[in-house]
């Protein structure tokens, strides 16, 4: 190869500096990069435990020693139940035998769906379970409407574990009995109870249901004969459906409102609840003592049928402080009272209830509960009597050893038995102590022990020895009674948040804003009003992730990232803490406890929410209203948003719920307040730090936030352009479609040239394919063997026997460009068709493409190349490539008269012109790209004949794809350079304002940054902007199928094909980028790129030739 | 937060409640009486930014909302369900502040200013347990005279004082009964005072001066927005002369509107009658005892026994009857409230004991004679 030729190279370097130098500052650039970013990351990663103000110390220490107290004792249990015996005692009963229920005990579990720990326990022991009683059906008024909360996971689990279902039909709204909804029906005209029970009924049939537990208290006694009645009613219309009735029985003075000697035929079981002697209201006393119990079960039972009782036995507590209304307790929250204060307790005759007391903050607090033992000994006393079975009130509550208890043989007094009862592991159990919503999870789990035996008369007595520590969330912050707090997550919003900020400051009232980072990035100056104006500001991570599902450290840099952007932004750090999603203030699993874990560790408090009304919903501002007056009922800190979406809504309620609260009497407090601390000690200045460390942390953010805003705006601009780019090219493509005009009459002698470089495979059935043509006019044909080391030659020497039209002329191996020179110095006509050794024409190929030149002014003639060789997945590929691109974008720049290229595949040119243009450039990879563009800058039009089709082989593999496509990028790189010029001038607008701008945008730029664009989106998708960026995707792939769906109909080739184009944009994506990113370096390194050569198959085939 | 309803067997407040020894109803409907007079406004024994304006043709509805065992638990969530419950806004809202408490309700009252509704608060010189039918306690006639209550009282018109809109205070309420400890019955009754002609009686007049010290008291302090109730019950028990309810009143000066309760049925050892029967011949007597003031109807209401009357009608007739017959009635307080028995039976004396009490109060109500605001005016 000359010297001189390789002088004219674009982008060659001839003193080989370029590329140092560019490495040079690559590198240094690199460096410095880096340094940054390790400071930065660090800066993130290592972070010192948050400095908590001593008091804070003091305040969480309370919970966690309580002291112990001597219980007092209880008043003797009054065996009221005597009077409650019906007047004719029966015969006492053979015990032993189950009856009634196929000799199978009755196991029925009341669940309740507002507390977790039910659905754990449920999920749990569901095979335990023969019968599920949750609380689904209330009453609400004298009308008979029911307010139905039925679950259909719950009702699902029942399902397919074979459980069956018998709702609750009570009258208990919130903590209220409603004695009214029951009694209006009792007195009422016939019609209400009619549509009542067939309400009843078809919410049963609905829910899949068995049949249905009454539960009715408060009732007057007056009315138990119309109790009766209905009852009788309901179980008639019950069991015509299959359905059972069964009846809660409750003890003391509520059982004089029920005939239970009438009621005993009427319905299928009574279900006595023998818990609850002392209520919550009451003093504090046993739950259900065992003389108690026994009295009433006693008393019960003699009414109906043994065999049509289960006994309902309690699991729970109550705890009473002092002079209040006890808190519903489950045994391990008793369990976490009782150690932490270091108490003893047992249980033993006289009540068999464990009970112990305790001092928190000055306050006593008495304990009553039921364990596994206290559940044994009635378990015992229960089938000694032959009933029908048990029921556990309720699942969540219990000592995880009643499971192994129901296991029980009926009669036994061998203590061996019962020494399951004196292990008890930690388990997973999560106990909750204390009253607030800020939280603190304890894991501290331990094995605990109790020393069991037997008495005398067969009871079971016990002691605790050790009681078991489980995963303990402690709450604090209950305020007084009057204190609420308003807080707000997920901003700062532009829109949103200064709307609130402006309510808030009219009504004087501060507020806790727990704040995103990447929102506070956008909105710094939020942050710092919010802080002038006196709110309170938390964390609730960078990205907003479940803090749950991530990694460790991800959970940590997305604290610290907030945290170390707070401090930028406002000079202040801050100690609360919300996590994203699982903010309730009952955490009752992992996805709730491991956020506040995270947090605690590094020094934070969690505060979670009490009052949800869910603005995100959007349910309305009266709605919204009416949510929070609910939740205050219960809660004291009041979750809103103000960013995520459209708040209008909460804007808009956030007036009437302060006005709300402040009727009713609140003070809206800081969160501060709640645990008697400043909002200032919450937010205390920032940690020291090194000036330089605190630089790079915060122009890091600066950089992270610059780099994601361009990003997202390249995203809409590429996204804009590419969309209107597809419109303009389908409209195009469709006028120019409309203007086609046939050919035909002109056929003037044609040389036809083929550049061979080692085409033995494919030579001879390439030029038999074009001898074939139906051509009118004269035809030569010029094959240039340019250095072939194999048969070539030959096999052209054999054709040009057979046909003298074909003449071969040899050359050494000096490149495909110079060997199309030498053949167009060797064409003896004006016309000159080129075509690569492996592309087959089809007879009228020739025809078509030699058409447009009966025009002077067109200079050259682009045909319509297609795959012959559709074999593998990546040939298929190519083939719809080729077919959006021929039939859609060749189409439209034809229309403008700005077609870049002319392939040498498939081409007529007009010799003179050629030459004018100074002939077939060689310092290019692609000549015909080249010569395309010298021939616009000559003013001669470039034609496209669609119906010029010739038969091309591409590569079958990707390896060889990637070669091709890299000599086709460094060569469109190439012209692109070297015709830089034309852009947005010259004398073809279309092409300077259109195709040649297309060519840099959508196949240099887009192409080249669309791995980093790639790595962004997948960074956004963890950081939770996974709808945005499907958006995008599907865009981006609708507009690719928009366009490949119009070329096949085009084509026309069958539609399914389209849908290729979707697998397509994931292997093609990353194959260009990498090509041009390779032409790119090469082009950087100035050197020389020769060609490549591609693998012949010699597997092109003409489907459509015979299809005519 | 246990929201658990905790199974079963919770604990019915049973309380011995009021009135289980109001006998019969009195029959009195041919008691010649006074002519219903005009409205007046109460005469201004105060000066103050703002009164209440007594309405000339209509008058206010109000309730007592079942507020608990003191009667004082006041809150926004019970008031706000009844009133959604009877579709419409109250006017006024009574609940009691008694003795035994030692504390001035400013919360309440402040609660209820917001809420828009103007207070009614009985003011009941009585120690726990709230049971009726004991004896004098600490808080005595005698006791109070004697001064040894002084520092309460005082305490109680600061708060008032500070306090300072409209509010209406019934002090010694239904003193012509014997449940209440601060009634005639309990101070010698029907014995006369030596050396009075006309005769005066001791218990009577020992009420007349306690009520007259406890206003003069509270005046003293510069109280001026308490508009004070002269507040009887609508049966006088026992019925003797020396009981009237004019032998108890404190005196025109002392008293800014007379108030009443009127109570059908309300127990079951009771038999039905109807709202005239009940009320007529109080209504008269009552009026008879002042004709310059205006009237409240401080509390009102009867229970639900389907087998004996008609609750329904019994309410669509007391409306009536308040808006056609007796309107000198400028306010009407439906006493809301359910209470068991010492017989384990229930009084329900709730608008919605059942559907169709509930729709005759709501209908009744809805007229636009009922006021759902008060109105106030400068003074």
């Amino acid at each position: 190869m000359a010297e001189s030729e390789r002088d004219a190279f674009v982008f060659l370097d001839r003193g080989g500096k370029r590329w140092p130098r560019l490495r040079l500052v690559t590198l240094l650039a690199a460096l410095l990069a880096f340094v940054g970013l390790v400071l930065f990351v660090q800066s993130l990663l290592t972070m010192p435990r948050l400095q908590q103000p001593r008091s804070l110390a003091v305040l969480q220490d309370r919970l966690k020693k309580l002291q112990a107290q001597e219980a007092a004792k209880p008043a003797d249990t009054k065996p009221i139940w005597l009077k409650a015996a019906p007047g004719q005692p029966r015969k006492g009963v053979a015990g032993g035998v189950h009856a009634g229920n196929g000799g199978k005990e009755i196991r029925l579990g009341f669940y309740a769906g507002w507390d977790p720990a039910s659905l754990v326990s449920l999920k749990e022991h569901a095979g335990e379970l023969t019968h599920l009683s949750p609380k689904w059906l209330t009453m609400v008024d004298g009308e008979g409407t029911l307010e139905v909360a039925v679950d259909d996971d719950v009702r699902e689990l029942a399902r397919d574990a074979g459980i069956v279902l018998m709702p609750r039909l009570d009258n208990l709204r919130g903590d209220t009995w409603l004695p009214e909804a029951v009694e209006g029906l009792l007195y009422g005209p016939p019609a209400r109870r009619e549509k009542f029970i067939s309400e009843v009924v078809e919410q049963l049939t609905e829910a899949e249901a068995g049949g249905v537990i009454i539960d009715w208290c408060q009732l007057d006694p007056t009315y138990r004969g119309q109790v009766t009645s209905l009852l009788l009613e309901l179980a008639t219309v019950l069991h015509q459906r299959g359905m059972q009735l069964w009846f809660g029985v409750p003890v003391g003075d509520e059982l004089r409102a029920f005939d239970l000697e009438a009621l005993a035929p009427v319905v299928d079981r009574f279900v006595g609840m023998l818990h609850d002697e002392n209520s919550e209201y009451d003093e504090p006393g046993p739950i259900a003592s065992q003389p108690w119990f026994e009295g009433w079960l006693k008393v019960v039972t003699s009414y109906g049928r043994p065999e049509q009782w289960v006994i309902s036995l309690g699991t729970y507590g109550y705890d009473w402080p002092q002079g209040g209304k006890a808190d519903f307790i489950g045994f391990a929250d008793a369990m976490a009272r009782a150690g932490r204060a270091g108490v003893r307790c047992s249980v033993k005759p006289p009540y068999g209830n464990p009970f112990f007391s305790y001092v928190e903050e000055n306050r006593r607090h008495t304990v009553w509960f039921l364990d596994a033992v206290s559940f044994a000994n009635q378990l015992l006393a229960v089938r000694r009597l032959g009933l029908g079975g048990v029921a556990i009130f309720q699942l969540g509550t219990e000592d995880p050893a009643i499971w192994q208890t129901l296991k029980l043989p009926v009669a036994t007094t061998d203590r061996r038995q019962f020494a399951f009862l004196q292990s008890m592991p930690a388990g997973e159990l999560i106990a909750n102590l204390g009253r607030g919503d800020f939280i603190r999870v304890e894991d501290a789990r331990a094995d605990g022990a109790r020393d069991v035996r037997v008495t005398a008369d067969g009871a079971i007595a016990s002691r605790y020895l050790r009681f078991p520590s489980y995963l303990t969330v402690t709450h604090q912050g209950e305020g007084t009674g009057d204190q609420v707090a308003i807080t707000f997550d997920d901003g700062p919003d532009a829109r949103w948040t200064p709307r609130i900020l402006d309510i808030l400051k009219e009504r004087q009232v501060k507020a806790a804003f727990f704040m995103v980072g990447n929102k506070m990035e956008d909105n710094p100056e939020l942050v710092r009003r919010m802080l002038a104006e006196g709110h309170e500001v938390g964390v609730h991570t960078y990205y907003h992730p479940d803090l749950a599902e991530v990694s460790a450290e991800r959970a940590l840099l997305e604290l610290n990232a907030t945290q170390r952007l707070l401090e930028k932004i406002a000079g202040r750090s801050t100690l609360l803490f919300r996590p994203p999603y699982n903010a309730d203030s009952r955490p009752a699993n992992e996805a709730g406890i491991i956020p506040v874990q995270i947090a605690q560790g590094l020094g934070y408090l969690t505060v979670g929410h009490s009052i949800d009304p869910k603005d995100w919903q959007k349910p309305g501002t009266e709605e919204l209203l009416e949510r929070v007056k609910a939740g205050r009922a219960f809660g004291r800190v009041i979750l809103l948003h103000d960013a995520g979406g459209d708040r209008r809504q909460t804007v808009e309620a956030l007036p009437a719920i302060i006005d709300y609260l402040e009727t009713r009497g609140d003070r809206i407090v800081p969160l501060g307040a709640l645990i008697g601390l400043e909002s200032a000690a919450l937010m205390p200045p920032p940690a020291y730090q090194s000036p330089f460390a605190r630089l790079v942390s915060e122009r890091g953010f600066s950089v992270l936030h610059s780099l994601e805003k361009f990003l997202w705006a390249f995203m809409i601009v590429a996204t804009i352009l590419v969309a209107l780019r597809t419109f303009a090219v389908i409209g195009l493509a469709m006028r120019q479609r409309r203007a086609s005009v046939a050919a035909g009459g002109f056929a003037p002698p044609v040389s036809v040239m083929i550049a061979a470089y080692n085409e033995e495979k494919v030579i001879a059935s390439t030029l038999t394919a074009l001898l074939r043509s139906d051509y009118e006019g004269g035809m030569e044909i010029i094959v240039v063997d340019d250095g072939s080391t194999d048969g070539t030659a030959e096999e052209v020497e054999a054709v040009s026997r057979r046909d003298d039209r074909v003449r071969l002329i040899r050359q050494e191996n000096l490149g495909k460009a110079r060997a199309l020179r030498a053949g167009l110095a060797a064409a003896r006509h004006e016309i000159v068709v080129t075509l690569d050794a492996d592309t087959q024409f089809q007879p009228d190929t020739v025809r078509e493409l030699v058409a447009p030149l009966n025009d002077p002014g067109v200079g050259a003639v682009s045909g319509h190349a297609k795959v012959g060789n559709r074999r593998t997945f990546i040939a298929r590929c190519q083939d719809l490539e080729y077919t959006c691109g021929f039939n859609l974008d060749r189409r439209a720049y034809h229309h403008l008269n700005c077609i870049t290229v002319v392939p040498g595949a498939v081409s007529a040119l007009r010799k003179s012109a050629v030459l004018s243009a100074g002939g077939i450039s060689t310092d290019t990879l692609a000549e015909d790209t080249d010569l395309t563009l010298c021939l616009h800058r000559l003013g001669y039009r470039v034609a496209y004949a669609p119906a010029a089709i010739a038969w091309t082989e591409a590569p079958e593999r990707f390896a060889s794809l990637a070669r091709q496509r890299f000599r086709w990028a460094f060569g469109t790189l190439q012209c692109l350079w070297k015709h830089r010029d034309l852009v947005f001038s010259g004398p073809n607008r279309a092409l300077g304002w259109f195709s040649l701008p297309g060519l840099w945008f959508f196949q240099i730029v887009l192409v080249a940054v669309g791995p980093l664009v790639d790595a962004f989106l997948v960074s956004a998708l963890f950081a939770g902007g996974g709808l945005r960026i499907a958006l995008f995707i599907g865009f981006f792939l609708g507009m690719d199928l928009l366009l490949a769906v119009l070329a096949c109909r085009l084509e026309p080739e069958p539609l399914r094909n389209a849908w290729r184009i979707v697998p397509m944009r994931f292997v093609y994506r990353p194959l260009l980028s990498w090509v041009v990113w390779k032409s790119l370096v090469k082009a950087g390194k100035g050197v020389w790129v020769g060609w490549g050569k591609q693998e012949r198959s010699g597997s092109v085939t003409m489907p459509s030739i015979g299809n005519g | 937060m246990s929201r658990a309803g905790k199974g079963m067997g919770m604990s019915g407040r049973w309380r011995g409640r009021r009135w289980l020894v109001v006998l019969g109803c009195l029959l009195s409907l041919a008691l010649a009486g006074c002519r219903q007079g005009e409205p007046k406004k109460a005469p201004s024994m105060a000066t103050g930014p703002q009164t209440v304006v007594w309405p000339q043709d209509k008058a206010y509805t109000g309730a007592y909302v079942d507020f608990g065992e003191a009667e004082d638990q006041v809150t926004i969530e019970a008031i706000e369900q009844f009133e959604k419950m009877v579709g419409k806004r109250q006017a006024v809202i009574a609940f009691s502040s008694f003795w035994g408490e030692q504390s001035f309700p400013a919360q309440k009252l402040e609660l209820l200013s917001r809420h828009g509704s103007l207070p009614l608060v009985f003011w009941s010189p009585w120690d726990r347990p709230y049971d009726q039918r004991r004896p004098p306690d600490k808080f005595s006639l005698h006791a109070i005279l004697a001064g040894k209550w002084d520092r309460y009282i005082d305490r109680w018109a600061d708060g008032a004082r500070a306090f300072g809109r409209p509010m209406l205070v019934a002090w010694g309420l239904e003193m012509n009964g014997n449940w209440f400890p601060w009634s005639g019955f309990f101070y010698g009754a029907g014995r006369v005072i030596p050396g009075t002609d006309p005769p005066q009686y001791e218990g009577p007049e020992l009420y007349r001066r306690a009520y007259r010290y406890v206003v003069d008291r509270v005046r003293a302090r510069g109280v001026i927005n308490i508009l004070w109730g002269f507040h009887v019950n609508h049966t006088t028990f026992p019925d003797l002369p020396w009981n009237r309810m004019a032998r108890y009143y404190p005196g025109p000066e002392y008293v800014d509107w007379l108030g009443m309760s009127t109570y059908g049925m309300q127990v079951n050892t009771q038999g039905w009658c109807q709202f005239i029967e009940v009320n007529e011949g109080a209504y008269r007597e009552l009026a008879a005892v002042d004709q310059a003031k205006p009237m409240v109807l401080a509390e009102w209401g009867v229970g639900e026994f389907p087998a004996h009357g008609s609750k329904a009608e019994w309410i669509r007739s007391a409306f009536e009857l308040l808006q056609n017959r007796y309107s000198r009635f400028k306010a009407a307080v439906y006493w809301h409230e359910r209470w068991q028995n010492a017989d384990k039976s229930y009084s329900n004396l709730r608008v919605n004991s059942s559907p169709e009490a509930l729709e005759a109060y709501r209908q009744g109500v809805a007229s636009g004679y009922w006021l759902d605001r008060p109105i106030y005016r400068p003074r």
